[in-house]
């Protein structure tokens, strides 16, 4: 039995582990003790993050539809048939559109990005999750000039104030919600901002209860109320120059109540303070002017350049943050370069020795709906997209279908050829966490079958489209990737090996603060109920949650319960609708209907109906993009 | 302890021992990992052995009871499906074990051989000699003290080693330890009376070294074996648990688990697995139902086992080793030492 010292592949937390096989298959788990991320402290899907490699339904051998059924190949024939899939779609005038995805390595996703921009010359590239990061992550480039917040989760537990935008992070992000736990033992103020209370609401100093998607109204009230209490960081505010009195007469309107005041006070006054935004339903513009406010609210007040305080904007899953930043973007390059970024432009004209497109492609919902051909990385659209359906009748309609991953998922339905990689257990790369850590994932055990690691398999494809692209090992991806992301320049990459990651240094802000009028929020909402999605990622439908005997379970247990889907609500609403547990009830809104069991939400407000982001396919007609004004009758 | 059965080895000779101990047998025990972390794993020399670190965070409970425990091969015939046993009886030395750690396999042994015995686990222990070392001061956070599992042991070790200076003593508890000793015995020297002497002054100190906040079990077993923790106590310390299993991951005594088959090539290995009594799913029955589906009844289960005056009786110990573990790893903060303060105090303090 030998260790490695591994990273954890769910969410973007970063922990760090020990992984060991027995019979040459991942056997167990041991926590790191000294690991600055997680310091031995790991979730449950951490420790039982061996299980999904060893006990999942594994790809093992290169497959090629024929006769309309997958059938066993040699690589040679898979390669092929691959490379040929695409050139032939790509000849006939029609799009080829690359998926990364956050559950691929940095190196993986990299050379997904250099496929499509590079080798098949196309600017369709992106990841299934990205709409539900890369918005807010502009907000924030908006006002601070940079595709990132500041800070680690440690800075959680040093924190006097923590404000925190639920979700629900003691499920999403169970090693942030340990450092808010812990924080609030030490005696930090948690105000949280949602509409369910969940665990961390409940832990809360303050709450701020809001209808789902209606986050900005405190966002935008939390500025008015320092700007109007003058809590500024004077150097912060004069360096933005006029750009904040256009703020300053923009919320000068804005009036928000004693709480939030109260809460805008205790943020402003304290030394270290934090923002955490889990991930949230909402629009591609609210969530930008969001991170926008949230931006705002932290610069004026001198946060945002703070040592020990944080601004932290928690990525959905495992390696998002890293596949945005190598290059996995339809409108950015390598780097959060912006296409007309001419330095970034030559950089990869050399190194990849072909003009790498500039336009901007097509996101993942238009991609995989209208691309013709599609190469997906380690990545099941149907599983992640938010409307399966559509996911699911898109890719069915494809000329061409080359997915690479571990494990079989619902992507192989529409495969046509599929190329068997490496799960974390066996792979060797990088990830990089919410914080900006990068390290490495490295391999406990050996590949099944033929499987072959990611990197090896894309960097066999660009060679055989007419790539330069001779990599001895996953670290020469990385190595490029570092010459073309700039903030990785001056990392001490020593500490990839030698210690726990590396975090690129903080350059500070230094005259980079943008401040200007914040669009108003939307105004008081209807008397209807809302309904909302519980989240925007189902980790019951993720190949490492799915295909592992312990964490499946519950997901499993609920779709087994409510196959036709359920909704949540208060045990209130129930009681005025007259149903009882299990019952079923319509919900109407704008866009359609649809009848389902609900469920008593303990603590969830009158008003709010929670659908479970799993369950959003038989609540389709209802939801729309997650938030919806609804009625709810008894069926 | 008898002066008589007491050995001593010169440090100088140590490595002459355990080299001989790698030519016959598989030796486990704390060394280095990465950038200063210490796991016990498998040594190839006998420098590898940290002996005078902190306790490691995963304790060698999963040399006995490995996470993932293949159980038995299921394979189809020509005339239906074979199930075969798998044993595991590879000869190991567990060496540099605390005293929590080697009271923690005695736990586990005496737990697995109960009622129906369980003859994977007790064939793959009988093959396991546990080789102690004796604390001769506590660690950060730990309180063996308070549980009988430390600093210093009576029983539950194979081989007992008391740190000494310039050499140690070796106490032998068992036949499997004098078996372990016989063939080096040209190393070992009976210990002289001042030194058997010296090892109970070591004791003495350090149980004296222990600080007076350590874990007050006897209050909480009165007031959790009675009924007399509220539900809302139970509701609170829940709201700081995070659920994450960690707490029973790392328990030398926690043995719960799931059952499942894995298929390999052409077959099947039916395993048993770490499990949590903390996840939901650990009680969810087949029809949906869920005997423990409120959070504080999880907790609250979790406690009763560890330290209710029932299963005191039936163990003749409570579930734990004071080994402190729980603290570091828990995601929250509902280690045993915390909760066992709130179920004192009646109050949760977060």
């Amino acid at each position: 039995m030998d260790t490695v010292l591994t990273t954890c592949p769910f969410c973007p937390s970063g922990c760090g582990f020990y992984l060991y096989a027995c019979d040459g298959r991942p056997a167990g788990v041991m926590a790191s003790e000294r690991h600055p991320a997680s310091r031995g402290r790991l979730c449950a899907r951490g420790w039982s993050s061996h299980e999904a490699s060893a006990w999942g339904e594994r790809l093992t051998a290169p497959l090629v539809r024929h006769d309309g059924r997958l059938r066993p190949v040699s690589w040679e024939v898979a390669l092929e048939a691959a490379v040929e899939g695409m050139v032939s779609t790509w000849r006939g005038g029609r799009a080829i559109g690359v998926l990364g995805s956050a559950r691929a390595t940095n190196e993986e996703n990299y050379l997904a990005a250099r496929l499509a921009r590079g080798a098949l010359q196309t600017p369709h590239v992106d990841s299934c999750l990205a709409a539900t990061y890369r918005p807010l992550l502009d907000g924030l480039a908006g006002v601070t000039g940079r595709h990132a917040g500041r800070g680690t989760i440690a800075d959680l537990e040093g924190s006097e104030v923590i404000l925190l935008f639920e979700g629900d992070v003691a499920a999403t992000h169970p090693q942030v919600a340990g450092a808010i736990v812990r924080a609030v033992k030490a005696g930090s103020r948690l105000v949280v901002v949602g509409s369910v209370a969940t665990q961390m609401a409940r832990l809360a100093a303050l709450r701020l209860t809001v209808p789902p998607g209606r986050e900005r109204g405190i966002a935008c009230g939390l500025v008015a109320e320092v700007i109007a209490a003058g809590q500024l960081d004077t150097a912060a505010v004069v360096s933005s120059g006029s750009g904040f009195e256009t703020l300053r007469r923009s919320v000068a309107g804005i009036k928000s109540g004693e709480t939030v005041s109260r809460a805008a006070l205790w943020y402003a006054r304290s030394t270290c303070a934090a923002i955490v935004v889990a991930p949230l339903v909402g629009g591609e513009g609210e969530l930008r002017q969001l991170a926008g406010d949230l931006a705002t609210l932290a610069g004026v007040t001198g946060h945002l350049d703070r040592e020990g305080s944080a601004l932290l904007i928690l990525p959905v899953r495992g390696n998002l943050r890293g596949a945005c930043e190598v290059g996995v973007s339809p409108d950015l390059l390598p780097g959060f370069a912006p296409l007309d970024d001419d330095e970034t432009y030559r950089r990869l004209h050399a190194l990849w020795g072909v003009a790498p497109v500039r336009e901007r492609g097509l996101g993942a919902a238009d991609l995989i709906a209208e691309c013709r051909g599609l190469v997906i990385v380690a990545d099941d659209p149907v599983s992640v997209m938010p409307s399966p359906a559509a996911a699911r009748a898109a890719l069915k309609a494809k000329d061409c279908v080359v997915v690479l991953d571990a494990f079989a998922t619902a992507a192989l339905d529409a495969a046509t050829v599929v190329l068997p990689i490496a799960s974390f257990a066996e792979n060797h790369g990088t990830v990089t966490g919410l914080d900006g850590r990068v390290q490495r994932v490295r391999a406990a055990a050996p590949l099944p079958g033929e499987a072959r690691p990611g990197w090896a398999v894309l960097a066999d494809m660009l060679r055989r489209l007419g790539s330069a692209a001779e990599y001895h090992g996953a670290d020469e991806v990385r190595q490029e990737i570092a010459l073309v992301v700039p903030s990785q320049a001056g990392a001490r990459w020593q500490d990839l090996d030698d210690g726990w990651g590396v975090i690129a240094p903080d350059r500070g802000l230094a005259g980079l603060l943008s401040l200007g009028a914040l669009p108003p929020p939307a105004g008081p909402e209807g008397t209807q109920a809302v309904a909302v999605w519980d989240g925007v990622f189902d980790w019951g439908s993720d190949p490492l949650v799915r295909y592992s005997p312990t964490l499946c379970r519950d997901a499993v247990a609920q779709r087994k319960l409510f196959p036709r889907g359920v909704v949540e609500m208060s045990k209130e609403e129930m009681e005025r609708l007259g149903v009882r547990q299990g019952w079923s009830v319509r919900v109407r809104s704008q866009s359609g209907e649809a009848v389902a069991p609900a469920v008593v939400r303990p603590g969830l407000a009158p008003g709010v109906v929670v659908v479970p982001y799993a369950c959003r396919e038989a609540l389709a007609a209802v939801m729309g993009g997650g938030i919806a004004q609804v009625a709810v009758e008894r069926a | 302890m008898q002066a008589s059965s007491a050995r001593t080895i010169g440090k100088e000779r140590v490595g002459e021992w355990l080299g001989r101990l790698l030519t016959t047998t598989e030796v486990i025990a704390p060394a280095l990992a990465h950038a200063g972390d210490v796991l016990f794993r498998r040594i190839s020399s006998p420098a590898e052995v940290q002996w005078d670190t902190d306790n490691p965070l995963s304790p060698p409970k999963q040399v006995v009871l490995p996470q993932t425990d293949p159980l038995a091969a299921i394979r189809r015939g020509s005339d239906g499906f074979t199930v075969e046993p798998v044993y595991d009886e590879r000869s190991r030395v567990l060496l540099a074990v605390r005293s929590c750690d080697a009271k923690g396999i005695a736990f586990l042994t005496s737990m697995h051989g109960a009622d129906l015995p369980d003859t994977a686990y007790l064939r793959r222990v009988a093959a396991v000699t546990v080789v102690s070392v004796a604390c001769t001061k506590p660690c950060p956070l730990g309180f063996c003290i308070c549980c009988d599992a430390g600093p210093f042991l009576a029983d539950s070790f194979d081989v007992q080693l008391t740190d000494l200076g310039d050499r140690f003593l070796a106490e032998v508890g068992s036949e499997k330890g004098s078996r372990l000793l016989e063939p080096s015995a040209d190393l070992f020297r009976p210990a002289a009376v001042n030194e058997v002497e010296r090892r109970r002054e070591l004791e003495e100190q350090a149980k004296r070294a222990f600080g007076p906040e350590t874990c007050h079990f006897a209050s909480a077993m009165r007031r959790v074996s009675t009924g007399r923790v509220s539900a809302e106590l139970w509701d609170e310390i829940a709201g700081s648990c995070l659920e994450c299993g960690a707490c029973n991951f790392v328990c030398p005594t926690c043995y719960c688990f799931s059952v499942k088959d894995q298929r390999r090539d052409g077959h099947w290995v039916r395993c048993r697995t770490w499990d949590s009594c903390q996840f939901r799913a650990f009680t969810l029955e087949a029809s949906g139902h869920n005997p423990r589906q409120d959070h504080r009844e999880r907790v609250k289960r979790r406690f009763f086992h560890k330290v209710s005056a029932q299963y005191f009786r039936r163990d003749g110990a409570i579930g734990c080793v004071g080994c402190g573990r729980c603290v570091k790893v828990c995601l929250g903060t509902t280690d045993m030492p915390a909760v066992v303060a709130a179920i004192r105090e009646g109050a949760w303090h977060g």
